[in-house]
């Protein structure tokens, strides 16, 4: 990677330095999960707090593992990932809330996001819109083992990141309506599973720099939904940990 | 479906082909990759669709050639998918894309394809990801592994037209070709071919499986028989998946 330069700074926006954060960081949009997340991980200790970006360093089978947020949607994310990649992170597990797009799917159900429609303009930044958001596959593979393992209803597929939440929730009151319409009807048909407004520029952005990258949703917002959520990427970084010490990653 | 009620373009009916469909571009492999099977009997051969259906292990599997292009390839997965097949398995040859980690001749499991052709958007727009079934992927990987060929996993470049990836200088759009090129690369993009973007886009779309297995090939002649005989294992394994979770 290149701007090895900025090592021994203080990245700009998320007030970390190299030596902060381990490898493997896990991204959930709100702050104010980070600290739930934090509390899974061996000794962990908040970091940094500056903007919408909070991060807790701790453990896990004795690896260093953080957790940082990202913000809402794709232009904070895309920071976060930039200046986490800089100081030495590599691997990315976006956790997170998201509706659900397909009839068959039922509260608390975890989707395991293999691919991501594009409906944002962030990633476009950095790649054509013909460039595939597609997650890293030894990580996708880990999340979907651990959601198996847990005994946790899930769903592997595809997940719409957008640009605008109200205009997902109140298309007819926006000037482009029948647009938005047209194109959620799109994405029910080609299978999207669930909606959100990270995915795609992680994983894009995450291709461009070399890293690795996954995410594991919620259909849901229980108390008792999200432990479970967290609990399971949790467990899915254990066991991406022992394999990546198995193969010598 | 033509008077006789055979599909239009790919001259078969239900019970020609299994629900396994692997798929060349060339007629010519059709024959190639059917000696992998057990045993195997060529079915029809229309137009650039050739098909061979044999089994493996008792279970009926095909190989159907899709012609060049994501056009033709719609056409036949279409067409297949009404007569009963749902997973799609695309092998054949490609460019290498990552010199500096790549060595002519490498194997390419495909999970993702850059939509840099028009057929896929017919069916959805640009913003949908051309994605490979993870089951499917998943089995090509672990065929390699078995097989011990030196493979890599990611993301294969998907266009409508050979000559401007091979001589973008002589084109009316060169620069934006070479751009263009210049930023897939950046993306880490491993092989260059035709069919992937639109297999993906349509099978999403269908609620079928695909994945892809190609060779990329930088500077020498195309060597299609690794390619073909690893294609083939991964469809073994995914048959024993499936057979589990059935």
């Amino acid at each position: 990677m290149a701007k090895a330069t900025f090592n021994s700074e203080q990245m700009h926006h998320i007030a970390c330095r190299r030596g902060d954060v381990g490898r493997y960081v896990f991204l959930p949009g709100d702050p104010g999960r980070v600290p739930m997340i934090a509390a899974l991980l061996d000794d962990a200790q908040e970091i940094a707090y500056n903007r919408e970006y909070r991060t807790y360093t701790g453990t896990l089978l004795g690896e260093k593992v953080s957790v940082m947020s990202t913000g809402m949607g794709c232009p904070s994310t895309a920071i976060g990932v930039e200046e986490l990649a800089l100081i030495g992170a590599d691997t990315f597990i976006r956790v997170g809330t998201s509706g659900a797009m397909q009839p068959f799917m039922e509260q608390g159900d975890l989707i395991v996001t293999w691919g991501a429609i594009r409906d944002e303009f962030t990633s476009q930044q950095y790649l054509p819109l013909a460039f595939p958001a597609v997650p890293d596959m030894d990580v996708t593979l880990a999340l979907r083992q651990a959601a198996r393992e847990r005994g946790v209803r899930h769903h592997v597929g595809i997940t719409q990141s957008k640009d605008s939440f109200y205009g997902q929730h109140e298309p007819e009151r926006m000037p482009v309506a029948n647009q938005l319409k047209d194109r959620w009807a799109a994405w029910v048909q080609g299978g999207a599973l669930s909606s959100e407004m990270e995915a795609s520029t992680l994983f894009v952005v995450s291709s461009f720099l070399r890293c690795r990258a996954g995410g594991l949703m919620i259909y849901g917002g229980t108390d008792r939904d999200l432990s479970n959520l967290l609990e399971t990427a949790v467990y899915g970084l254990k066991l991406l940990i022992r394999q990546d010490k198995e193969h010598n990653r | 479906m033509n008077q006789d009620g055979l599909q239009y373009h790919i001259k078969m009916k239900q019970g020609d082909v299994g629900r396994y469909v692997l798929l060349p571009g060339d007629p010519g492999r059709v024959p190639v990759i059917a000696s992998f099977f057990d045993e195997a009997w060529e079915v029809a051969h229309n137009r650039e669709h050739r098909t061979f259906t044999g089994t493996l292990g008792g279970v009926p599997v095909s190989v159907t050639s899709t012609g060049i292009g994501g056009p033709s390839t719609a056409i036949a997965v279409e067409e297949l998918a009404r007569i009963g097949a749902d997973t799609f398995i695309r092998v054949g040859t490609s460019g290498l894309m990552q010199p500096d980690r790549m060595t002519s001749g490498d194997l390419v499991v495909v999970t993702g394809a850059v939509r840099d052709e028009g057929t896929a958007s017919h069916y959805m727009p640009l913003a949908f990801p051309a994605v490979a079934n993870l089951d499917v992927v998943t089995c090509l990987r672990d065929a390699c592994q078995a097989l011990d060929v030196g493979y890599h996993v990611g993301f294969s470049h998907s266009k409508d037209s050979f000559y401007a990836e091979m001589e973008p200088e002589r084109m009316p759009l060169a620069d934006e070709l070479q751009k263009r090129w210049k930023a897939w690369v950046m993306g880490g993009v491993l092989c260059s071919e035709m069919e992937a973007a639109a297999l993906y886009v349509l099978c999403s779309v269908l609620g079928k499986r695909a994945g892809g297995l190609m060779v990329a090939l930088k500077d020498t002649e195309p060597e299609i028989e690794v390619v073909c005989k690893t294609a083939v294992e991964g469809v073994r394994r995914l048959i024993a998946l499936d057979a589990t979770s059935a």
